[in-house]
């Protein structure tokens, strides 16, 4: 089997952020150069496992950190290499503070039809919580000088929950990122997690995260609000436009292949989930020896695919086709039937999907269903 | 020949060094080499399940050499150490002619020290008072002499200062068993009289039984009767623990051994039931027989319905070596099938339930504890309800267990042990001093306030000082109310109590505080209330849950989250569905909680 998604990492960044947990390192040019060098070795090497792209997602980390020239090389290795659909949808996360006109240029000329950036906030309390580097000052720049360079594909990230932010704040975020029409709108609540400074604030009692009542207010909000102003929601999480919806994360919902490439990414391919190493010296040092820097890799098997299948697919607000679940040996029905009684799952044109009231208690709904799943044989 | 016997048993409270004396005694007569010998051979379960029987053995025959120049037969009986299993310690004790009493050094006088010379002052054995743990540096063994003196009544001048640890006193443990303790005696002409002390299933002989041989002889292929349900069986072997087991030709007056009849059912072989011969029967029975009762009953459910069947079955092997709990089906609106069991006391329930989970790899849900209530109907009749849930709308009378609760504590502690014993319902009986610093008191408590908080409390008031004994004394009416608990409007019957009046609404009150902080968010609000009859005496609620959702998952997130997710799941495991409420184990002992 071959992939058509393909994520490539790039897990360099100015300074983390307070409440990230995810595999960064400070970054610096040279290490960044022999990177970028890396990952056009890993790519060539994980050859046979692509197929024609029709996704390309280059994400961080903050990829808009690279040198212009690393950014060249890696594209020129992509298309070098590999068929690339013609309507391909290739994204990259841009943060405000690490990118200039030129870079944003060069990235457009490299073919790349589709910016994610880390905005987070319009208030800039909430960047400080955060620990992030730049100010709404710099977010407004930074979507103005996208706006004038007339891209129209684009997503803004937001983040709600924040220690301090007030309902108020947050309508003003939307409002804000509203402003500029992107056609994609991803809002996440912060989650705490462990280890992290914020974390440690929070544990100390230097900050309170906020009511989880204010919390859950906030997120039927941002349904509300964004559902009236013409976005879908398509995702627990993930709002768009008609004809705009994230495909390679469409991808991960669904449950389809992806190659991951870089330190610390993930691939999944003939039901065996992999990741590479974190460590980028053993990484550069291992793909300089042609060998892949795998860390770690489970095969799948049919019952925890079936669990994938249910917890991702019930992500996306369509829910998962009912056909499917006999494709897998799975009544699903029989097993739901107190839950759609109950009103968390609803079954809409022979799709089972969570309700406005079952999405957000959607782990506890999975979780039953995870304790019920008998597969015939 | 009985001249040279000398039977007894070793009696103490727990942990003042019984099994390690044991052990020191089958040393010194050679009983075991010392490559045989393992820490505490008489004890240990797991010991037992690996050497098979010979070290199952409760009744040692120990070989041994006095300075008299005279070979003696030493026969060491074993009692249980517990106060749940009195009785059985009463019929080991009745096997005897005298007894060892260990009291630690450092410890003093403990209740079940009082509780088992008391059985052997019954019993009018010899009692041989031995000092223990005298190496330890805080050993007083003058102030120990002086409470054994003060709670017993004998003469400790000649007590042996004993370190079974170190091995120190060993020999002239011995030495005074067979100088003091008198030989058995008994008539082998007479008729077969042959009291059962122990008995329990083996898989390859069937069940074994431990007596003691009080008149006439026993032999192979001779037919025995039990006396009690009047069975006859026919001996294929008999013999003696050495403690291997070694078949001998006969057992005459005054010996001690093992019977095996080629019995299925260990219930048929009671503790204290007398053996005798099928043909020419003795006349009298051992004195002292009784039909034990279980006190203290509680439900056991599996968490899931489709162990049931397992939990039938490793009930019913348990049973086959237990003859002292009994178990019946039940069925629960809340719970589903289970079954209710009884047991000799709190300590005996939480060893079979032990027991079931980790021998048989069960999952399983107790309701709390419960006494037998003993109900007088309007129409007279007499109903005895080992389940609060049953106990009938209308009655005229209701009845429930008392015991005689003894209490040694230092006289720093009594203070707040006098006002829990107050608390408790209690009513005292004696207050002395034992020596200088203890006092034991005696209190008339309910059974049922003692399986709740009591002994915890007790400990901890006493900072683990105060130790218990209690003795069932029989039935008296209370004041008593059935105290219901309502999820959601309906009542979960395994969460039913049967309390005293003048306590009803403060338990009612504190139990559905607890029930709140102990019953978890669910996808829906949760109502609990108390109800005394229909008049609902306090209510909570718990909030449905309100937020439990991923914010995000990504390609490099799946196997994580997955494993988050099932992690959660796990958790849910021990959870018992009742109607749509989840229960965790702990809210069907939420009551243990309440004061």
């Amino acid at each position: 089997m071959k992939a058509d998604c393909l994520y490539i990492h790039i897990p360099f960044c100015i300074k983390k952020c307070l409440y990230c947990d995810f595999f960064s390192v400070p970054y610096d040019e040279s290490s960044a150069k022999r990177y970028s060098d890396a990952l056009c070795i890993e790519l060539i090497l994980k050859k046979d496992s692509i197929n024609t792209l029709k996704t390309i997602y280059i994400g961080g980390g903050t990829p808009s950190l690279l040198l212009e020239e690393c950014l060249k090389n890696l594209f020129k290795c992509l298309r070098d290499n590999f068929n690339l659909l013609p309507d391909i949808e290739i994204t990259i996360e841009i943060n405000p503070g690490t990118i200039n006109k030129s870079k944003l240029n060069t990235i457009l000329s490299l073919g790349v039809n589709r910016l994610s950036i880390g905005i987070q906030s319009f208030n800039d309390t909430d960047l400080i919580v955060l620990g992030r580097i730049h100010t709404s000052l710099e977010a407004k720049n930074l979507l103005e000088m996208i706006r004038k360079a007339g891209i129209h594909n684009f997503s803004i990230d937001l983040m709600y929950g924040i220690p301090g932010q007030t309902m108020d704040s947050w309508q003003n975020s939307l409002s804000k990122a509203a402003e500029f029409s992107p056609p994609h709108i991803s809002t996440y609540e912060l989650t705490l997690e462990e280890k992290t400074p914020l974390c440690k604030l929070i544990k100390s009692g230097e900050v309170r995260m906020p009511d989880e009542e204010l919390i859950l207010k906030m997120y039927n909000h941002t349904i509300d609000y964004l559902s009236s102003s013409g976005y879908e929601h398509y995702e627990i999480s993930n709002f768009a436009l008609s004809g705009f919806r994230c495909i390679h994360n469409l991808n991960y919902w669904d449950r389809g292949e992806y190659i991951g490439i870089g330190a610390g990414a993930h691939s999944f391919i003939n039901e065996v989930r992999s990741k590479n190493t974190e460590d980028i010296n053993a990484y550069i040092e291992c793909l300089n020896n042609k060998i892949i820097p795998k860390a770690e890799s489970t095969k799948i098997t049919p019952l925890d695919a079936v669990k994938e299948f249910i917890f991702l697919g019930l992500r996306k607000r369509e829910g998962i086709k009912i056909a499917k679940f006999k494709e897998l040996r799975l009544n699903i029905l029989n097993i739901c039937e107190d839950l759609i009684d109950e009103g968390f799952l609803e079954i809409e044109r022979g799709y089972l999907k969570l309700t406005r009231k079952g999405i957000v208690i959607s782990n506890t709904i999975i979780v039953k269903l995870f304790g019920r799943l008998r597969l015939d044989s | 020949m009985s001249k040279n016997i000398r039977n007894f048993s070793i009696i103490a409270h727990i942990d003042h060094g019984k099994s390690t004396l044991a052990d020191r005694l089958l040393e010194y007569t050679g009983a075991l080499s010392a490559r045989e010998m393992t820490e505490q051979v008489l004890d240990s379960m797991d010991l037992e399940r690996e050497r098979g029987i010979t070290i199952k053995a409760h009744a040692v025959r120990l070989l041994y050499k006095a300075d008299d120049g005279n070979d003696y037969i030493l026969n060491l009986i074993d009692t249980p150490g517990h106060v749940d299993f009195s009785y059985e310690v009463s019929r080991s004790l009745a096997s005897c002619e005298g007894v060892i009493l260990v009291v630690d050094a450092s410890q003093g006088v403990e209740a079940q020290t009082l509780a088992n010379a008391y059985l052997a002052v019954e019993h009018n054995l010899e009692i041989i008072p031995v000092i223990n743990k005298i190496d330890l540096p805080s050993a007083d063994p003058e102030k120990t002499k002086e409470q054994i003196e003060d709670a017993i009544g004998i003469d400790c001048s000649d007590a042996i200062l004993a370190s079974a640890k170190e091995g120190i006193g060993t020999k002239e443990i011995l030495e005074t068993i067979v100088k003091k303790i008198p030989p058995p005696s008994g008539d082998d002409k007479k008729p077969l009289k042959a009291l059962i002390f122990d008995s329990w299933f083996d898989n390859y002989l069937g069940v074994i039984v431990l007596v003691r041989v009080f008149d006439g002889k026993i032999s192979p292929n001779k037919k025995i009767k039990l006396m009690a349900n009047g069975k006859s069986f026919e001996v294929s072997q008999i013999g003696i623990f050495s403690p291997k087991i070694k078949p001998v030709d006969n057992l005459s007056a005054g010996e001690v051994g093992y019977i095996i009849a080629g019995i299925r059912n260990v219930t048929d072989t009671k503790i204290g039931d007398t053996i005798t011969d099928a043909d020419i029967p003795t006349e009298e029975p051992c004195p002292g027989y009784k039909d034990i009762k279980p006190m203290v009953f509680c439900g056991l459910y599996p968490t899931t319905s489709d162990q049931y069947e397992d939990l039938r079955d490793a009930l019913n092997k348990l049973r086959l070596n237990d003859s002292s709990f009994i178990h019946e089906p039940e069925t629960s609106l809340a719970l589903g099938f289970g079954f209710r069991c009884g047991f000799l006391g709190l300590l005996h329930m939480e060893i079979i339930k032990e027991r079931l989970e980790r021998e048989f790899n069960l999952s399983l849900l107790s309701t709390s504890p419960t006494v037998v209530y003993r109900i007088i109907k309007t129409d007279r009749n007499v109903l005895y309800i080992e389940n609060p849930a049953l106990l009938p709308e209308k009655y005229d009378l209701i009845e429930e267990p008392f015991v005689v609760a003894t209490i040694f504590v230092p006289k720093d502690f009594i203070g707040p042990i006098l006002d829990l014993c107050q608390e408790k319902r209690g009513i005292q009986k004696s207050f002395n001093f034992i020596g200088k610093d203890k006092i034991k008191v005696e209190y008339e408590l309910p059974l049922s306030e003692i399986l709740w908080d009591f002994y915890d409390r007790l400990k901890s008031l006493s900072k683990g000082y105060a130790s218990l004994d209690y003795e069932f004394i029989g039935y008296r009416e209370s004041n008593l109310t059935k105290l219901n608990i309502l999820l959601n409007g309906e009542v979960v019957d395994a969460l039913s109590l049967i309390v005293h009046k003048d306590k009803a609404y403060h338990k009612g009150r504190e139990l559905a505080e607890k029930l709140r902080e102990i019953i978890p968010r669910q996808m829906f609000e949760v109502i609990i209330q108390a109800a005394i009859g229909n008049k609902i005496i306090a209510r909570e609620t718990v909030r449905s849950l309100r937020k439990d959702v991923l914010a995000k998952c990504y390609g490099g997130d799946i196997t994580r989250k997955r494993k988050l997710l099932e992690k959660q799941k796990e958790g849910k495991k021990r959870m018992k569905q009742v109607g749509k409420v989840e229960l965790p184990q702990e809210a069907f002992l939420a009551v243990l909680k309440v004061k």
